[in-house]
């Protein structure tokens, strides 16, 4: 479970965050619907301490990692898989070796046992025949499922997808949201989505949060979003979409 | 400053963990050592001929060209050898370091790892460092050695000076404080050029635009600093010896 308590966040000048709560409990997908530039991946970055709040607290699984060293939470990070809007892939290693890199790095697991979770990741995203290949030679979707790969070869509790469909075409969009929700029904897998397509959110989420000029302005029950009557929420609701 | 004094202090903490990361740090003394030799016996060669050209001009005015070999070699060793081979470095370690993590970071390849356990300055940083400095000092041996030959190749073939008469002026007359300032620069350029470029690189914000600000910050600053550092480790040693 992650919790964001009382965050306040500041860069410079400027208020990015201002007393934001949220829980995410484990086995549940909870999407983060906003604007471009209003700091929704500046959460994600929150819960996995790359960032540090000015005020406010974040737990995963009851531990507070608000101030914990650099080093000690690294160990915390494993629990959490992170697919980052443009991937992040190592761009002069080939699929396998990006999927294994962190395996081998940070796990001191036999090279078979490497080599076996690779695999499973290779088929799990549909990726067969193009184990030795560079990042760059794939399509956009593909390049996504190597990177849902990577975070998912830690068997890690919860993953973390920053805008996961943004950049796709419909038919690359579909197929990534359709992994995210087998990843729960079949991984028993919790998941944060940041995203600001709205049809993301209906499409996978279980719950809600919107974040509006650096405030939650609802969170709740996905289905529970047409309830609201807060202006903005009616406005995307209305639009269908949110480039603000 | 701060950070980048962290940032410093960080990539020497993580010393200890040279074997985890020793491939990282083969490839790295490749980069930086190996692959760095071309330049530094081009940069060593101009140098020499051109101090044994311009410096026998000057002394034959004299009557003192015999004195050739012993005043190129302290130039060689002790000042433009280093500070030449210094710059080059610069320019070619560091704007490789300097773009390269630069990408990493705006394309957030260092915050993933991070977010997946890896810490990058023990990953990135560290081998960088540790290659540089251990390979810096044969570079600067191999520039000395270039820069004597062919300044003893221009006394003979441009101002007819006897080899002989070359080499026994330089080798009685150079001190061990001659080397010592000349390999101490080895040293102390290799960390500021890999931090300080490192270092730009991490800092990289704003897209291809900003990788190549951070960059030329890096190339520039550091280039600064070793020219700074040449005048006074050579001053600090040879009032001190």
């Amino acid at each position: 479970m992650i919790e964001l308590e009382n965050i306040s966040l500041k860069y410079g000048d400027k208020e990015i965050l201002k007393n934001v709560s949220i829980t995410v409990q484990d086995n549940t997908i909870k999407a983060i619907l906003g604007p471009s530039g209003v700091g929704k991946s500046t959460i994600l970055k929150l819960m996995l301490g790359l960032i540090k709040p000015n005020s406010g607290k974040v737990f995963v699984d009851g531990t507070d990692i608000t101030s914990m060293k650099e080093t000690s939470l690294y160990n915390i990070r494993r629990k959490m898989g992170m697919v980052f809007q443009g991937n992040a892939l190592f761009d002069s290693m080939t699929i396998s070796q990006n999927l294994g890199f962190f395996l081998r790095e940070n796990l001191n697991l036999p090279l078979n046992e490497v080599n076996r979770r690779v695999a499973e990741q290779i088929q799990f995203a549909g990726l067969e025949g193009y184990e030795d290949q560079l990042p760059e030679s794939l399509s956009g979707g593909m390049r996504k499922r190597v990177a849902i790969g990577r975070a998912l070869i830690f068997k890690p509790h919860m993953i973390l997808f920053d805008e996961p469909t943004a950049g796709l075409d419909p038919v690359s969009s579909k197929k990534i949201l359709s992994l995210i929700s087998s990843l729960r029904h079949n991984n028993n897998l919790g998941a944060v989505i940041v995203t600001h397509i709205i049809d993301d959110v209906f499409s996978v989420a279980d719950s809600v949060a919107v974040l509006y000029q650096g405030e939650i302005i609802f969170d709740n029950e996905t289905k529970k979003l047409h309830e609201s009557q807060h202006p903005f929420i009616r406005s995307i609701l209305s639009d269908n979409i949110l480039e603000l | 400053m701060q950070d980048f004094f962290l940032f410093s202090v960080r990539a020497f903490a993580t010393i200890p963990k040279i074997k985890r990361y020793w491939r990282d740090f083969l490839d790295q003394t490749t980069i930086c050592g190996t692959d760095s030799i071309p330049i530094v016996l081009v940069s060593a060669i101009s140098i020499g001929s051109l101090l044994a050209i311009e410096v026998g001009n000057l002394l034959e005015d004299f009557g003192a060209k015999t004195m050739l070999g012993r005043s190129t070699s302290i130039s060689v060793i002790r000042e433009l050898g280093p500070l030449l081979m210094g710059l080059m470095l610069s320019a070619r370690f560091g704007s490789r370091n300097g773009a390269e993590l630069g990408a990493m970071q705006i394309s957030e390849q260092i915050d993933a790892l991070r977010a997946f356990g890896t810490d990058p300055i023990a990953k990135l940083v560290m081998p960088r460092l540790v290659a540089a400095l251990i390979m810096f000092l044969p570079l600067i041996a191999l520039s000395d050695f270039a820069g004597l030959q062919s300044a003893a190749y221009m006394a003979e073939h441009y101002h007819r000076l006897d080899p002989g008469i070359f080499w026994n002026s330089v080798y009685p007359r150079l001190a061990p404080k001659d080397f010592v300032v000349g390999f101490l620069k080895a040293p102390v350029f290799a960390i500021i050029i890999t931090l300080v470029s490192s270092f730009n690189g991490f800092s990289a914000r704003g897209g291809t635009a900003g990788v190549g600000r951070s960059t030329i910050k890096g190339i520039v600053v550091s280039s600064g600093l070793v020219l700074i550092a040449n005048f006074y480790v050579s001053k600090i040693v040879l009032e001190n010896m």
